[in-house]
């Protein structure tokens, strides 16, 4: 690949992109890694060894670069399905930089063939001061609808609610996680109340900020036969006669259908 | 002055403040202010309008119109992206997010999937979404959306380059890729994150490629043959339909080109291979396409026929595509007359277009497909009044709608040729094209959903959930990779970003058991036998609908009908444990039981 300027720049970059994108923790670093590398790369060197390299107008080859990018992208994963190890991090690292450098072999040797000499660069118009005021202001302002759509907002009318769940704690199910989250708007106050069969129960004071969720922990007392009927009530403080929310578990779980 | 208004940086500028005045509206409609969607057409409006204008000019470059195409792409994708970021929300989205998902478990493809069981068996979008969510450790959402982002723009620059090779005419071409942004499914539904949003740009580039190589010398030849093979084959292995498309477009261009004597070599090698690797993946991997794609395309066939004679009432249009949702606001008549005139703008531009194309491009066989296409484009719509055949219709437009821009691209030639009051011309082109984007975009998206809905807000700096989305975040956290029969909006979040194997719709008939108010002797054995144990209660008339019913129910707005209580209480009484309450839906645990 000696003289060619491009293909080594590709090869170089796909192995950096490739190591990046596998051992480095950042996302951030990771993206500006992996988008090239899976996006452009190896479309770039299979249309070099396809086209050599003054057969095509910059702006098809940049568009056959992503084109078969996606290409590789999609007979890749067909590609890498095969093998035991499948779709990993590891195997995508390894698979695009090869097919990247094979593709710029083969691109170099072709242009080796049909043409000697280095390839021109095209020149680039230096763009005026004002086109690149107006063109950072445009960017910014697309960057900032963008984030406006990203950002969650206040919705008012849209319907609260605070939900209540209950899971046994763990396989034994000798005691249950009791939660309630909140999805309200404001700030509410509950009461809890779990019975444990028909004997015992217990009441929590719940008090709920917006998106805030409480987890209580409540041990089963074990039945010598039977289940133990467990029932967690939520009762709103305002209103505490009226059933707020219930719900329920028979444990152990007999784990049969009816 | 004028120069200046119509130079491309001004021209980006506009299409950025276009785009915030989009995201603005959505975000109104987010807060649930109910904005007027006035300030949504206008964003939409200032992106494509000058962006139009300045393509029916003769004063810009090649490289300038192209730039200026991409740059429409881009800004109506961004109107997309505007509408739903930061999480899916269109129905089919769910679906291949959750095959992602899937494949970053098991680090292989083909893994089920309970919505559209031959999704995994079409894996080339999730296989090339998982590299890159492996490599950059970014989320689904985002890689999606970057992927189809730039499928998008490899779309728009085929299409310009292959209208500007097969019409002699860069102008043309430019004009031709904005009609082409008037497709229905072009700003919402086609670009989704979905299977068809990434093959439709490969079928582009294939097309694009195939004409590059019938006009470059033989030493080239072989170079413009890698990108038309690799796009074959990726095309097979992302979408059926996609690749059944492409085949039939070889095969006739095989045809034509033997029946034409056309003096360049026949491309029945291409039509081998399209046909060839479109049956053998049918055959080996995706056997299940069959008993997915061929009923509906029979109940389509049926229900034209039964139209056509009046066994059954016509489909009426702009009506709401569900029949288990709550009333939907219906589409003005002011919309509605904007929608039709862009048909008609459209039969106008294609009756001038074919009758020009027919005199001068004739001996091209891509050409006559290209024709023909356009008069199955008017065909298609009269699809649209059969009640099961409307959605075969409105996604066969996508690929008819490429020939349609092409021949459009003559139509517009007329109106431009050299003469008197060429600006006035030039305008009234532009408003044509801008009726064409708005109308179908009215026609190709229901009008109550063309504005966000609320799917997460904020309160008191923190972030809320939907009651679905709620649920869906519990089971992601408590049931991990549990199995579930659900409403189908509530299976599709279930399924992602819930990551819960959730059943929905028909197949099985879980429609009926969340749907009927009474308990029926078959259900429970079907849930049993399908090892369904999770079984989500919803009262919300909007369960049913996966384009709404993910939402946050809005007082006075949507969200609010419900179905009788007993679709809750026939599962209390039988009775079985209930897990997970929030205000309208109830998740029951059929294996807890006294």
């Amino acid at each position: 690949m000696r003289g060619h300027r491009d293909l080594q720049a590709a090869c170089l970059a796909a192995v950096a992109c490739a190591l990046v994108a596998a051992l480095v923790p950042w996302e951030i670093v990771r993206l500006a890694a992996g988008l090239p590398l899976t996006l452009f790369l190896p479309g770039y060197a299979i249309v070099a060894a396809a086209f050599g390299s003054r057969e095509l107008a910059a702006p098809k080859r940049a568009m056959l670069s992503v084109a078969v990018s996606l290409m590789t992208l999609a007979l890749g994963a067909f590609v890498l399905n095969i093998f035991p190890f499948g779709l990993e991090t590891a195997s995508w690292a390894v698979l695009l930089p090869l097919v990247v450098i094979a593709a710029c072999r083969g691109a170099a040797l072709r242009r080796e063939r049909s043409q000697r000499g280095r390839a021109g660069r095209p020149a680039l118009p230096r763009p005026a001061t004002g086109s690149l005021v107006l063109g950072a202001l445009a960017a910014a302002i697309a960057l900032g609808a963008l984030a406006l759509a990203e950002k969650p907002l206040p919705a008012e009318n849209a319907k609260g609610f605070t939900a209540l769940w209950m899971l046994p704690t763990d396989e034994r199910e000798d005691a249950v996680a009791i939660g309630v989250d909140s999805n309200q708007h404001d700030f509410h106050s509950y009461r809890l109340r779990v019975s444990l069969g028909k004997d015992q129960s217990k009441t929590y004071r719940v008090r709920l900020d917006p998106g805030e969720e409480r987890v209580y922990e409540v041990d089963v007392p074990a039945r010598a036969v039977g289940r133990t009927h467990v029932v967690a009530s939520l009762y709103k403080a305002g209103d505490p006669q009226k059933l707020y929310r219930r719900v329920t578990s028979w444990l152990p779980r007999q784990m049969t259908f009816p | 002055m004028q120069t200046r208004l119509e130079s491309p940086v001004v021209i980006a500028l506009l299409a950025a403040i276009g785009l915030f005045l989009c995201s603005l509206a959505n975000a109104l409609s987010r807060e649930t202010l109910e904005p007027s969607q006035l300030i949504y057409w206008l964003g939409v409006l200032l992106i494509a309008v000058p962006i139009f204008l300045r393509l029916t000019s003769s004063g810009p470059s090649y490289r300038e119109r192209l730039g200026l195409v991409l740059l429409l792409g881009l800004a109506l994708y961004g109107v997309k992206v505007v509408h739903d970021a930061p999480l899916f929300t269109l129905s089919d989205e769910y679906i291949h997010a959750f095959n992602v998902q899937q494949i970053e478990r098991f680090d292989h493809l083909y893994h089920f999937n309970p919505a559209i069981s031959t999704s995994p068996y079409y894996p080339g979008l999730e296989g090339a979404t998982s590299a890159l969510t492996m490599l950059t450790g970014a989320s689904t959402y985002l890689c999606g959306t970057i992927l189809i982002g730039a499928a998008r723009l490899v779309q728009m620059a085929a299409l310009f380059f292959l209208f500007a090779r097969l019409s002699g005419s860069a102008r043309g071409a430019g004009l031709g890729v904005a009609v082409y942004t008037g497709t229905s499914n072009f700003l919402f539904w086609g670009a989704q994150f979905s299977y068809e949003s990434l093959s439709l740009p490969l079928v582009c580039v294939v097309l694009m490629a195939f004409v590059e190589r019938e006009e470059a010398p033989p030493r080239l030849r072989g170079a413009w043959t890698v990108p038309i093979v690799l796009g074959i084959l990726a095309i097979t292995i992302t979408h059926h339909l996609s690749s059944y498309a492409l085949a039939i477009i070889f095969v006739a261009l095989a045809v034509l080109y033997r029946v034409m004597r056309v003096d360049k070599p026949n491309p029945w090698p291409f039509a081998v291979l399209a046909v060839g690797s479109a049956a053998a993946w049918l055959l080996i991997a995706a056997e299940s396409t069959t008993g997915y794609l061929f009923p509906v395309l029979e109940n389509a066939v049926k229900a034209i026929y039964e139209t056509a004679f009046g066994d059954t009432e016509a489909r009426q249009l702009f009506g709401s595509p569900s029949d288990t949702a709550e009333a939907v606001a219906g589409t003005p008549i002011g919309a509605r007359a904007i929608a039709l005139l862009a048909i008609a703008v459209l039969g106008v531009i294609s009756l001038i277009g074919l009758r020009q194309v027919w005199r001068r491009e004739r001996r091209k066989p891509l050409v006559i497909i290209f024709c023909a296409f356009t008069v199955a484009f008017f065909a298609a719509l009269m699809l649209r009044f059969a009640p099961a055949a409307w959605e075969t219709g409105n996604r066969a437009g996508g690929y008819f709608f490429i020939g349609l821009s092409f021949v459009a691209i003559y139509g517009t030639a007329q109106l431009l040729r050299r003469g008197p009051r060429q600006m006035r011309r030039r305008l009234l082109l532009t408003g044509a094209l801008a009726v064409v984007l708005v109308g179908g975009a009215i026609s190709g998206w229901s009008w109550d959903l063309q504005l966000a809905r609320p799917l997460k807000a904020s309160a008191d700096g923190k972030d809320v959930f939907s009651e679905p989305l709620a649920l869906a975040e519990f089971a992601k956290q408590r049931l991990d990779g549990s199995r579930f029969a659900a409403p189908e909006a509530d299976a599709r979040v279930l399924l992602f970003p819930g990551g819960q194997i959730a059943y929905g719709g028909q197949g099985p008939d879980i429609e009926d058991i969340v749907e009927e108010p009474q308990l029926r002797d078959w259900q429970l054995p079907l849930l049993e036998r399908n090892h369904l144990p999770f079984l989500v209660a919803d009262r919300r008339q909007l369960s049913g609908d996966t384009l709404r019913g993910q939402y946050f129910s809005v007082k006075n707005q949507y969200g609010n009908e419900l179905r009788p209580q007993g679709v809750v209480h026939k599962f209390s009484e039988i009775p079985v444990g209930r897990v997970w309450q929030g205000g309208r839906i109830v998740l029951f645990n059929l294996r807890d039981r006294p």
